[in-house]
Parts: structure tokens; C-alpha cells; sequence
């Protein structure tokens, strides 16, 4: 079925089980469908704009109210939409990074806070990530020191991720943050795989600007994410402009420059806005998802020669596997070479897992019931078992 | 009365993504179904009633 021209209607969540890493927080509550069905159209929520005429005021649908929940939800003072976590990056470094100023990031860290410190015009240095792929606070105290005597300064900046993309660990942000402060290094929080997925408290973790990515951990629509900061920082993010035309003279009252004026004007912002009463609900109940997760990480264990590369026991539902003792032994000789897997999945009604691939690859189970994980469970092993690999009983 | 019979399949929707990819409604869920299923009935029947005319 075509829902235009040339673009087939999308039913991956309806027909499958979808343990794709990057897709699994991100998928639509019912109530944020049915919000993007009513404000499909451009300007959407514009309908109310009044003076002060800026996104973050629109009280119908009540958008003002939202940011203030969000804001108190993450335990910070302010809030603006942004069209994904990537932007709320760029906010930051646009404010405080300058040509050739370092800017402390780490291993993990995601490809887009290095972009948003290149467009600055920042340096990038890592903290190198531990054995455990973690990053520590010693590790950050030593980094900060050498980026001292490298440039003779401290970072303008830090980005640190709670949980990376690469392995779904979590790192000690307040440990880290309590070490960057006693530098005056300002902390930005990447939230991009936690911000609506576990407890966010930017307060008691010490940091001055928590980023959230709706589309990846909201149930969101793309694009669109949150950034938040502390009173003393959002005067300095969320500046107003004073720039001032010299023909017309013009002004432009209270937009703010890094936002670029309003953020997220439609389908994205209602989509955010009318799954966040279940993103709220749902964050307190992360355990069981870690519990369904482990029914699925038993069964892939259970299969002789699979490792988890990631922290374990698992404190997220993003996982790094190591199938080459196991699966990808079976794609040497496969007709089907290593497209097997996921073509066996495929048969199984689950998708997500990158097709070819056996030797390392991710997943989350973030959503599903614990009949999915059952049958998620159930199915590695059978194909393990089908195809002459040990599982263990 | 559209939004109505479109947030009706948004439920529906939802329900076959819960249940991917077996379906297999338990008692609960079939009754769910139920209840949606003739609800959209209604607001079809509301729906003819009212362009119709």
C-alpha cells in the first residue's frame, strides 16, 4: 500500500519485532500518532501565537506548559525544543566554544558533538575509555590536565555521554561533572539514549545542560529533541538577540539566536508533546524492560560462543554482541553467507538486526512485552540449534 | 467524526504492533479489538449518515 507516490505505507512495528538500536524509544505512542494526524499541517501550532510571539509561550496547545513539565521533570530551570539532540549540541558549542579552544569530549562519544565542536571551530580531545568501556572520573581529571599542558588551558566545554551509542554503557556523569567543575568546565549532559527512557536528574547529577533526543528516547517524531539547562547557563544559551537592521532598523524581540527563532513548529513538537504524560509513566518502570532484556540476553549467552561486549549485567536495553565464535562460524559455509541471521529473523517476524551481519552488531529491546522477549528468546536459540551451534540448556 | 475513526485505527495500530508479529490476541486484547472494531463501525455508519445525505 502507497501512502504517495513512490513511498510505500511503512509497517515494520505492525508486522515485526523491531530491535533496531536506534529505533526502539523513538517509536510513536498511540496518543502521538493521532497528535500528528491533527498537526500534519506546516505551521500547526502557530494557530495561537501571540506577543510575545515565541514558540516556547504558545499556551493553545499548551506548549508553555510543556516546556515548564519538562524542565521540572529533568530537574533543570529551562527548556526549548530543538530539532534533535544534534542541535541541541550545536547550541552549546556555538555559545561557548571559540576558534582553537579545546573542548573535552570522549571515546564514546557520538560523531554529532564532534561536528558541533568542529563548527565552532573547537578542538576535540578525548577521555579515553577504560578496558570496561567506561569512562571514569580519574580518566577526565587526567585528560583535563593534559589538555593543560597542551594548550595552557582548561576545555571551554564537556560533552559527556550517559549512555554511548557504541556499547549502551553508562559512565559516571556526576563523577565526571564534579571533576570538570572544579575546572569551571560547563557539562553537557547527552541524554540522546536516556532522556525518556530511565530517571533523568540534571541537579543531582551536577550538570549544566541535559540534551534529549525525542526521536531516539521520547516516542517522538524526527526531528526533535530537548535541550535543558540551569538558570545561570540558559541566560547564556538561551540569550535574546539584539542584533539590529540598519535600513529598518528592524529588531526581533525575544528570539533567541541559537534557536534561530522557533524550534519545532508542528507535527515534531505535538508528537513530543502528547507522549510525554507516557514517556513520564514509563521511565519509572525502566526495570522491567531491563528485565525483559535479560530474557532475551540469557538465550543469546546460552548460545556457545557468543560474548556481550558490553557492561554486563546490562544497565540499558542497547546491547553490543560478539556472534564470530557463534553465528558468524555458520555464515562461513552458509549458502546464504551471513545474510542468514537476519533473513532467519526476518522468518520469525523480527527485524532490526543489520542484514550480513554475524560477527558484531547491536540491538535493544526497549518496548517490547515480555511475550516479544519470549519469542525474541526463542528464536535465537532455535536458529542457533538449527544450524549446529551449542546452546547451552 | 474523522478523527474519530482515524484515532480508532491509530488504536488498532498500536494493538498490532503490541502483539507483533504472531497477533495472537489474548482475552483481553480480543475484547479491546472488539469494542474498536465496532466503534469504527459506528463512526463509519456516522460518517455515511453525515456526507451522504
Amino acid at each position: 500500500m502507497k501512502c504517495g507516490n513512490g513511498i510505500e505505507a511503512r509497517q515494520v512495528d505492525e508486522l515485526c519485532i523491531n530491535i533496531d538500536p536506534i529505533q526502539a524509544g523513538g517509536r510513536l505512542t498511540a496518543d502521538a500518532m493521532k497528535a500528528v494526524v491533527a498537526y500534519g499541517d506546516g505551521y500547526s501550532v502557530c494557530d495561537n501565537c501571540r506577543k510575545p510571539n515565541r514558540l516556547d509561550y504558545i499556551s493553545k496547545p499548551p506548549i508553555a506548559e510543556f516546556h515548564k513539565d519538562v524542565a521540572a521533570w529533568l530537574n533543570m530551570d529551562a527548556v526549548r525544543t530543538v530539532p534533535g539532540a544534534r542541535r541541541g549540541f550545536q547550541a552549546v558549542a556555538q555559545t561557548y566554544v571559540n576558534k582553537g579552544d579545546p573542548v573535552l569530549l570522549t571515546s564514546l562519544s557520538h560523531y554529532t558533538e564532534f561536528l558541533a565542536v568542529e563548527e565552532a571551530g573547537g578542538i576535540a580531545r578525548e577521555i579515553p575509555a577504560n578496558d570496561q568501556k567506561l569512562v571514569t572520573p580519574d580518566a577526565a581529571a587526567a585528560k583535563i590536565e593534559e589538555v593543560k599542558r597542551e594548550f595552557g588551558r582548561a576545555p571551554v566545554l564537556a560533552f559527556i555521554d550517559h549512555v554511548d551509542y557504541q556499547f549502551g554503557n553508562m559512565h559516571d556523569v556526576a563523577g565526571i561533572a564534579k571533576v570538570a567543575h572544579q575546572y569551571d568546565i560547563p557539562v553537557a549532559y547527552n541524554g540522546a539514549y536516556t532522556v525518556g527512557i530511565l530517571p533523568v536528574d540534571g541537579k543531582a547529577m551536577g550538570v549544566d545542560f541535559v540534551v534529549g533526543s525525542g526521536h531516539k528516547s521520547m516516542a517522538a517524531p524526527a526531528p526533535s529533541g530537548i535541550l535543558a539547562a540551569t538558570a545561570e547557563r540558559g541566560k547564556e544559551v538561551f540569550r535574546t538577540t539584539a542584533i539590529v537592521g540598519d535600513v529598518t532598523q528592524r529588531k526581533f524581540g525575544i528570539k533567541e539566536p541559537e534557536m534561530m527563532g522557533c524550534t519545532l513548529m508542528g507535527a515534531t513538537l505535538v508528537g513530543m508533546m502528547a507522549s510525554f504524560p507516557h514517556v513520564k509513566e514509563r521511565v519509572k518502570h525502566f526495570d522491567r524492560e531491563l528485565a525483559n532484556h535479560k530474557i532475551v540476553m540469557d538465550a543469546l549467552l546460552s548460545i556457545k560462543g557468543t560474548a556481550c561486549l558490553s557492561e554486563y549485567p546490562r544497565k540499558h536495553t542497547m546491547t553490543r554482541i560478539n556472534t564470530i565464535e557463534s553465528f558468524d562460524k555458520v555464515a562461513e559455509t552458509h549458502k546464504k553467507r551471513g545474510y542468514y541471521l537476519s533473513s532467519a529473523l526476518e522468518e520469525r517476524g523480527i527485524t532490526g538486526v543489520i542484514p550480513g551481519a554475524t560477527k558484531v552488531w547491536k540491538f535493544n529491546t526497549y518496548g517490547t512485552t515480555t511475550k516479544q522477549a519470549e519469542h525474541l528468546a526463542r528464536s535465537f536459540v532455535e536458529i542457533a540449534k538449527e544450524n549446529g551451534l551449542s546452546v547451552t540448556e | 467524526m474523522t478523527f474519530q475513526a482515524i484515532y480508532t485505527l491509530t488504536d488498532l495500530r498500536v494493538l498490532l504492533r503490541e502483539t507483533a508479529p504472531s497477533h495472537d490476541l489474548d482475552p483481553g486484547q480480543k475484547a479491546q479489538a472488539q469494542r474498536l472494531l465496532e466503534n469504527l463501525e459506528r463512526q463509519v455508519g456516522s460518517l455515511k449518515q453525515e456526507m451522504l445525505k
